[in-house]
């Protein structure tokens, strides 16, 4: 079904839809929490833009961009927002929809009318520091997966040769943790991780900055991810030879400690990743690691 | 240039941070052993009331029998690690930023009432102490004499608002103590995949409703006891302590013996 909506005659396109469901509505009021740059006020703006059937909430950031005007008809910029492959495997599109952190590409307009009608409400991730609008800076969850090496040291001057066999059973159980896209919910969602933006200081070079900014993130929480991609990667044949060390980020400042075990990350996870077992098996590799540790030295 | 130099001071670990693992671990196991441990005996000992002042008083003497060494274990075991898991915990709540409002998930909920009785739990034993303890005595409180148990306890807790009070308090710590073990299960890597935590959590439900039961039966009993009663109860057993003791006069127990029959 085509419609042609120059967006500025609302209604008199609506009435071609008349044919699918009776509470289907004809537009959508779309309330968007703005910031014109980091370290500015946010502010609120609505935007009412037509309905079309199988929306996602990219489509409706096209037609808000499209449009550029509110509610009450300010010409305003176009809302800016991130995203990428759309089919929730790029982990860029990650914001608040109606206050609950999950990809935009998935959630389906469709969807979110049956939860709540009067408006869809979208709102920046509130742990990571605003670019613009939408944006958000998620440097921290790859900070994060720097901190517990989650990668498979294979870098040498020649050639290793092909690494060990891995068992059905072991790729079953690794393949879930392998799915994460690094999208940030469990981080968002979680009672203990808190945000950490640091602010460029008068005359600061950039390298003191980012030193001052890598240090905030090393103290603080790592998050559900990267406890799950160190236990991926201490699974695996090859991984597992720097297992001690991966050890040794979980369990220091920021480390596993921090978990309250709210258990919101594997709830609100989009990839269903077993978060929680992850974490739990990060718990009990850093008891017996410690106990190794404080006896074996 | 100075930005760089005072970025570098600010880099340095303090102690807490460097052993900010040990620490929540050790928080961790405290709030079981002994905090927790002693939770239980406590709540049991005071159930014991059901059976009668004697049985309670009984159950009391073993624990006074400690004499002089008392305060030692009281200190060693009960206070101090006691204080240790309510500092930390205080510290791990400021750090938090509960959203049940946003993800009112069980595990969630759970979560934040673990924080909420913490407190809750806190306050109350501050209070507690203070009201029945013998160091409340100097600030007007300790109304919990060990030699008549039963009834100084009874008259303490006879006011409707402090049995309510109370009832508040021993529930918040009975959950704080039993979700506080299934986190800890968790935590530690005893139960780690979703099905087992499952298990976990009816075997903290099942702890939680037994305590539960203990604590607001022994609440009950305390508060169903005649005091005039269980005064001369925990008299007749305060003569016979003294005469086992050698505290009372040959003489003295010679006659209170020939008495006895007369009663």
């Amino acid at each position: 079904m085509i419609r042609a909506v120059d967006g500025h005659s609302d209604g008199s396109g609506a009435a071609a839809v008349g044919t699918s469901a009776k509470a289907t509505p004809e537009s959508l009021r779309v309330r968007v929490l703005r910031q014109d740059s980091p370290g500015r006020e946010s502010y609120w703006e609505c935007h009412v833009i037509p309905y079309e059937p199988n929306m996602n909430v990219i489509s409706i950031l096209q037609k808000i961009a499209a449009r550029s005007t509110t509610e009450d008809g300010r010409k305003v910029a176009p809302v800016a927002w991130d995203c990428n492959c759309l089919e929730e495997v790029c982990g860029s599109c990650t914001m608040l929809v109606n206050g609950r952190t999950r990809m935009a590409c998935t959630a389906l307009v469709d969807r979110l009318v049956e939860e709540q009608p009067e408006e869809i409400v979208l709102e920046p991730m509130s742990k990571f520091p605003v670019v613009r609008d939408l944006m958000v800076d998620r440097r921290r969850v790859f900070h994060s997966l720097g901190r517990v090496k989650a990668w498979v040291p294979i870098d040498g001057s020649y050639d290793q040769g092909p690494g060990p066999r891995i068992s059905p059973e072991e790729q079953e159980d690794a393949y879930p943790l392998s799915t994460c896209i690094s999208c940030g919910c469990c981080m968002e969602a979680c009672p203990q991780f808190t945000k950490v933006e640091v602010q460029r200081m008068e005359g600061e070079s950039v390298e003191a900055f980012e030193a001052r900014r890598t240090a905030a993130f090393d103290k603080n929480f790592l998050g559900a991810h990267a406890i799950s991609q160190a236990m991926l990667f201490n699974s695996h044949p090859t991984g597992k030879m720097i297992a001690d060390e991966r050890l040794e980020a979980l369990t220091d400042r920021g480390g596993i400690q921090m978990c309250g075990n709210a258990q919101n990350c594997v709830a609100v996870c989009p990839k269903s990743i077993p978060l929680t077992r992850s974490i739990a098996r990060a718990g009990r590799a850093a008891t017996l690691w410690a106990i190794r540790r404080f006896f074996d030295r | 240039m100075s930005a760089s130099s005072q970025s570098a001071n600010a880099d340095q670990p303090s102690f807490l941070e460097r052993n900010q693992f040990l620490i929540y671990r050790l928080f961790s196991l405290a709030g079981l052993v002994p905090v927790g441990a002693f939770l239980v005996v406590h709540l049991l000992t005071n159930a014991s009331v059901l059976g009668g002042p004697e049985v309670f008083q009984s159950r009391v003497d073993m624990i006074h029998s400690l004499g002089p060494l008392l305060p030692v274990v009281e200190w060693a075991f009960i206070f101090l690690p006691m204080i240790f898991h309510a500092a930390v915990g205080m510290a791990i709540i400021a750090g938090g930023l509960p959203n049940v409002g946003s993800y009112p998930y069980s595990g969630n909920i759970r979560y934040t009432l673990q924080r909420v009785t913490g407190m809750i739990a806190f306050a109350f034993i501050l209070w507690h102490i203070w009201q029945l303890h013998a160091m409340g005595k100097p600030l007007g409180g300790g109304a919990f004499d060990p030699h008549h148990a039963a009834s100084t306890a009874s008259a303490a807790l006879r006011p409707m608002a402090v049995a309510v009070l109370y009832a508040i308090g021993v529930l918040s710590a009975v959950y704080h103590l039993s979700n506080g073990l299934w986190s800890l299960g968790v935590t530690w890597g005893i139960w780690t995949s979703p099905a087992a935590m499952r298990r976990a959590s009816w075997l903290s439900v099942a702890v939680g409703v037994a305590l539960g039961a203990a604590g607001l039966g022994g609440l009950a009993g305390m508060r169903m006891v005649d005091v005039d009663e269980a005064r001369a109860v925990e008299g007749r057993m305060a003569e016979a302590r003294e005469l086992l003791e050698g505290k009372v006069a040959p003489q003295a127990a010679d006659a209170s013996g020939v008495s006895d029959p007369a009663h």
